[in-house]
């Protein structure tokens, strides 16, 4: 059977590598991605393993390259993704790459620390600028005279400056602060000063931007007014601890005009040197960022090469490694490791020799892009182990067609397939553009479902004559009414008897007569079509999935569990809900329009099934309805009860027995032979 | 009706999501491993297999152990924030309790700084992010515990505890030393009755732990104030009167001259005569203080055997608090290859 039916067939081997091919011949294992290395250092330390000194350098690499990206998308710059797949480069390049990444960074951070300085510079000169104009437009509303001004805002408070010499010097600070620290900036100048200062603050309309982060900055000025030096130390004090920036604001008009235009100036100089710095940065940036993608890729290879190369022992000149791969794939990695060998040089070839084990092998399954999808909705409820039947290539028939049993819409079937198909269409430019979103990868990465599923809706919504919940008259009714034309002009509802009031020559070509679209009871009569299918469908579904497993006891050899578990499995199911599949068409079959009126209800019956009620009154929907049921129905329900202890008791009965039995021959080959005897090393093929 | 019922409503999330944070406390076996390291390089390679992850993936190396520090307080900082974000009343108070601990070592910490003479933007990084406010600021304004009061702390839920040591002395080291005691007596006491008005397991675990900081206090200010100008009558001021000591052992502590003394008392206290009795200077012997700090990871992990209360929160804190101090230790010695006392570290798991 094909690969997919069960695992691939696995074998494991034992690799001998020689210490010089080895990175290169793991390399190409890498590019193969065909095999399975087992950690044989479990009991090592991470940074006791060999390869550790490699690893810690490729993870310094990769700091960088963080950085560099960081840097590189804060700018708004994309990173271009040319779909390459750069090898991993050989050991003695990564001393180059380390070279170029050591270059690019270094020179990256003095950009950075230079433009931060002037960034710094620049905003403090805006702040400034800021200030004077507000200081200016402050004193010319209120007058130039601060000591005037002084007097008048402390009168209200008389008491706490009485004692104090109004003659003392009285001054000013004006700075900036952060907006959110303007209400604790205030309290606490209250506190401390016992309200003798007059603070005003004044909110700057225009955002800075924070030379380090680049994130807006909102920033308040203020401006306090205080007398005498105990005070200035003080509210100095207070204005260094919540990080606000005093400036020297002159006293006099005349001199803060000239100091606006000075700043002004200053400004102008400064943003021209800023622009020159900003376009060296863009520079260094540009020259990384059409690498960093295939540097990140190459890191990462060499890492994971460490880290796997880290997952074998070393032995005087070579490494041993142990590996599963498929048997298929042999070849591909005996070329692969030749090819290895090749471009390192060596002389020695490496050595594979496969190894017997009684471990379980991996379940490896080559899927190709349309089926893989499928597999891992498999796997999510759990992988098949070795040799058990894989049930995914079924799932790729059957789950779309139970989502399109329940979907039932052709319309929107329609919509669904188109999608599917856009994205199957358009796979190789939508895989490489890497979707940070997670649901839209998961669409993604279904999208042959998708497609399947909407395919598949289309089919049953055909059946079931729904477009858009419409119904479609394709084929032409096959429904014609007897109906006299006058009848209709006197009723405006009749009642059509469907025994004689009406011809149905055929049945409608394909599904539902469209004709139930215009019925009152066309939910009804769909529903209880609809609910028997999906009885119908599921215990065929259920059915086959018990027959699998046959497959399964007999590759195993479990032929007991055909008996204990397979017939009870089959006899359960066939006997109650096979049972009720066999009514369901007896049903259809044998009661028409005329004899409907005493149609069983089936659903009364598969109670009463279970409840040992039997009547037998004539034409009754509850009475049984063909010559025998009793006893049919009591004989299906007695082997259907009989199988469940069958299944519970019999398997964990013969494990016991067989248990014991191996026990007490195991006491007597334990002296005879060695054991291990069996795990030894076959002789290469 | 039984707290117990309506726990989960409130703090269910977040009572899981600790357990979840305490699983990834460091074992024993990772403590071996660390303790094999050769360079702090090779502590950050088994850093990364543990919770930690990646934290230290974006430093360049060398790496020093203060980086490792910050980036250790850096985790605990971020997970105790995010619960006290998520936390309702009263689990939100009860993680505040947690902080102003941290509150007082941060103010005790500038005043210390400014007196010594260092600029506050200095000193201000230096502090514990938890227990961070805006009014830290103006701490090097205060000379007088007066002046701390009205200017700084009036408005801080640290208020209420300093009400008992304003004076107009100026601050000298010795006024720092009794105000951080001050301070932290009347926050146990505070804290210790807040657990108790709570009930149910909360008071159970937390009034144990409370009381044992409470008593651990006791003993090392009664032992640090040895040969020191603090007078019998202030000492036992600064003694909280929350720990399984009160009252009659704290009055005998009191009365204590030397370390034998403190050490009669402790005789008193089972769980503390062990203590004492598996405690010494000699090399080779367990410190005091170390044998305090075992006790306290006892009692911490004892915290975790009980659900629907807050006492793992603390629990946790503490935990990690420890876990921190361990680490560091361990990247000393490494950095400093100082191997022969690696091994003193206080394993939790």
């Amino acid at each position: 059977m094909g690969s997919l039916f069960r695992s691939e067939e696995m074998r494991l081997c034992q690799v001998f590598l020689q210490k010089e091919a080895a990175y290169a011949c793991v390399s190409e294992l890498g590019e193969l991605g065909q095999v399975q290395f087992k950690d044989l250092n479990e009991n090592v330390n991470a940074f006791q393993r060999t390869f550790v000194t490699e690893i810690r350098r490729c993870e310094e690499m990769e700091r960088k390259l963080r950085y560099t990206e960081k840097e590189i998308l804060k700018e708004g710059m994309r990173i271009p993704d040319n779909l390459e797949n750069p090898k991993a480069p050989a050991p003695k390049e990564m001393n180059d790459l380390e070279v170029e990444f050591e270059k690019v960074d270094t020179e990256l951070r003095q950009v950075n620390t230079n433009n931060e300085a002037l960034k710094q510079n620049h905003l403090e000169l805006m702040e400034l600028k800021e200030v004077l104009e507000l200081t200016q437009t402050y004193f010319a509303a209120y007058g130039q005279d601060i000591q005037s001004m002084m007097d008048e805002e402390i009168q209200g408070h008389e008491e706490a400056i009485i004692g104090r010499q109004q003659t003392a010097a009285l001054g000013f600070y004006v700075g900036t602060i952060s907006r959110e620290k303007v209400p604790v900036f205030e309290r606490v100048l209250k506190f401390i000063t016992h309200s003798t200062v007059f603070v005003r603050i004044e909110e700057i309309p225009r955002t800075f931007l924070d030379p380090v982060s680049g994130d807006e900055l909102h920033k308040c000025m203020f401006l306090v007014f205080f007398q005498g030096e105990q005070l200035r130390t003080r509210v100095k004090k207070v204005c260094e601890g919540m990080r606000g920036t005093i400036y020297p604001v002159p006293d006099t008009q005349k001199e803060r005009t000239e100091m606006l235009i000075g700043v002004k100036t200053r400004i102008a100089d400064l943003e021209t040197v800023l622009a020159q710095s900003n376009e060296h940065r863009m520079r260094v940036l540009g020259k990384a960022q059409k690498e960093i993608r295939s540097w990140t890729i190459k890191v990462e290879k060499i890492k994971a090469i460490y880290h796997t190369l880290n997952m074998f022992k070393v032995h005087q000149n070579s490494l041993i490694a142990e590996c599963w791969f498929p048997v298929k794939a042999a070849d591909d990695i005996r070329r692969a490791l030749n090819v290895g060998e090749k471009q390192s040089g060596s002389t020695i070839p490496s050595v594979i020799q496969p190894m017997v084990t009684d471990e379980k092998p991996p379940t490896y399954y080559n899927c190709n892009k349309f089926v893989i999808g499928f597999q891992h909705i498999v796997s999510s409820y759990g992988i098949a182990s070795y040799g058990e039947v894989n049930p995914a290539p079924y799932t790729v028939i059957t789950f779309p067609f139970l989502f399109a049993v329940m979907f039932g819409d052709a319309g929107h079937g329609l919509i669904m397939f188109l999608f599917g198909l856009f994205m199957v269409l358009k796979e190789k430019s939508l895989g490489s553009k890497k979707m940070g979103n997670e649901i839209a990868n998961t669409f993604f990465g279904g999208r042959y479902i998708i497609m399947m599923m909407g395919l598949f809706s289309i089919y049953t919504g055909l059946i079931y004559n729904d477009v858009f919940s419409r119904s479609l008259n394709i084929f032409g009714s096959q429904w014609k009414p007897v109906t006299l034309e006058k009848d209709l002009r006197i009723n405006e509802d009749i009642q059509l008897d469907p025994k004689y009031d009406h011809i149905n020559g055929t049945a409608y070509f394909f599904g539902i007569d469209p004709i139930w679209q215009g019925a009152k009871n066309k939910i009804l009569v769909l529903n209880s079509l609809k609910m028997k299918m999906a009885i119908i469908l599921g215990v065929i579904h259920m059915l086959f999935g018990v027959s699998l497993s046959v497959f399964n006891h007999i590759h195993f050899k479990n032929y007991i569990d055909i008996f204990v578990k397979f017939i009870p499995e089959l006899l359960f199911l066939g006997c109650l809900f096979g049972y009720l599949v066999v009514l369901v068409f007896y049903k259809w079959i044998m009661f028409d329009a005329v004899s409907s009126k005493c149609a069983p209800s089936l659903l009364i019956h598969y109670i009463n099934m279970f409840m040992l009620k039997y009547n037998t009154n004539e034409c009754d929907p509850q009475a049984i309805f063909y010559k025998g049921q009793q006893g049919v129905q009591i004989t299906m329900l007695l082997l259907a009860v009989l199988s469940i202890p069958v299944l519970l008791i019999v398997k964990p009965v013969v494990l016991i027995v067989t248990r014991n039995r191996r026990q007490a021959g195991m006491r007597d080959v334990y002296h005879s032979s060695d054991p291990l005897l069996s795990n030894e090393i076959m002789p290469a093929e | 009706m039984l707290p117990e019922l309506t726990f989960n409503i409130d703090h269910g999330y977040l009572e899981g999501l600790l357990r979840g944070f305490k699983s990834g406390i460091l074992k024993q076996a990772d403590y071996l491993n660390l303790i094999q390291c050769e360079t702090l390089d090779d502590l950050k390679l088994h850093l990364q297999s543990t919770d930690y992850g990646n934290f230290l993936a974006n430093e360049p190396s060398p790496l020093t152990v203060s980086v490792i520090d910050d980036k250790l307080r850096e985790k605990l900082v971020v997970e105790v924030e995010h619960m006290r974000i998520h936390a309702l009343q009263p689990l939100a108070g009860f993680l505040d309790y947690i902080k102003y601990s941290y509150m007082i070592d941060n103010v005790i910490l500038l005043i210390t700084g400014t007196l010594h003479g260092r600029p506050i933007h200095e000193l201000l990084p230096k502090c514990h992010p938890l227990g961070t406010f805006d009014q830290l600021a103006a701490i090097n304004l205060a000379n007088t515990s007066i002046m701390l009061y009205n200017a700084v702390l009036v408005d801080t839920p640290l208020a209420p505890y300093i009400k008992d040591c304003i004076s107009a002395e100026d601050l000298d080291e010795m006024n720092v030393e009794i105000i951080r005691n001050t301070l932290y007596k009347s926050y146990l006491e505070d804290f210790y009755n807040f657990c108790k008005k709570l009930g149910g397991a909360t008071a159970d675990v937390m009034c144990e732990a409370l009381a044992f900081d409470a008593d651990r206090r006791s003993f090392i200010i009664t032992i640090n104030s040895f040969g020191t100008e603090l007078s019998k009558e202030d000492r036992i001021k600064l003694y909280p009167r929350c720990g399984n000591l009160y009252p009659s052992g704290l009055k005998l502590l009191g009365e204590c001259d030397d370390y034998d003394q403190v050490r009669a008392v402790a005789e008193y206290y089972p769980q503390y005569k062990e203590l004492f009795d598996n405690s010494g200077s000699n090399p080779g012997d367990k410190t005091l203080e170390d044998k305090f700090f075992e006790y306290e990871v006892h009692l911490m992990k004892k915290a975790f055997m009980q659900q629907f209360q807050f006492g793992v929160f603390y629990a946790y804190v503490r935990l990690k608090e420890q876990e921190i101090r361990n680490i560091i230790w361990i990247a000393e010695c490494v950095a400093q290859r100082h191997r022969a006392k690696i091994d003193s570290y206080i394993p939790i798991f």
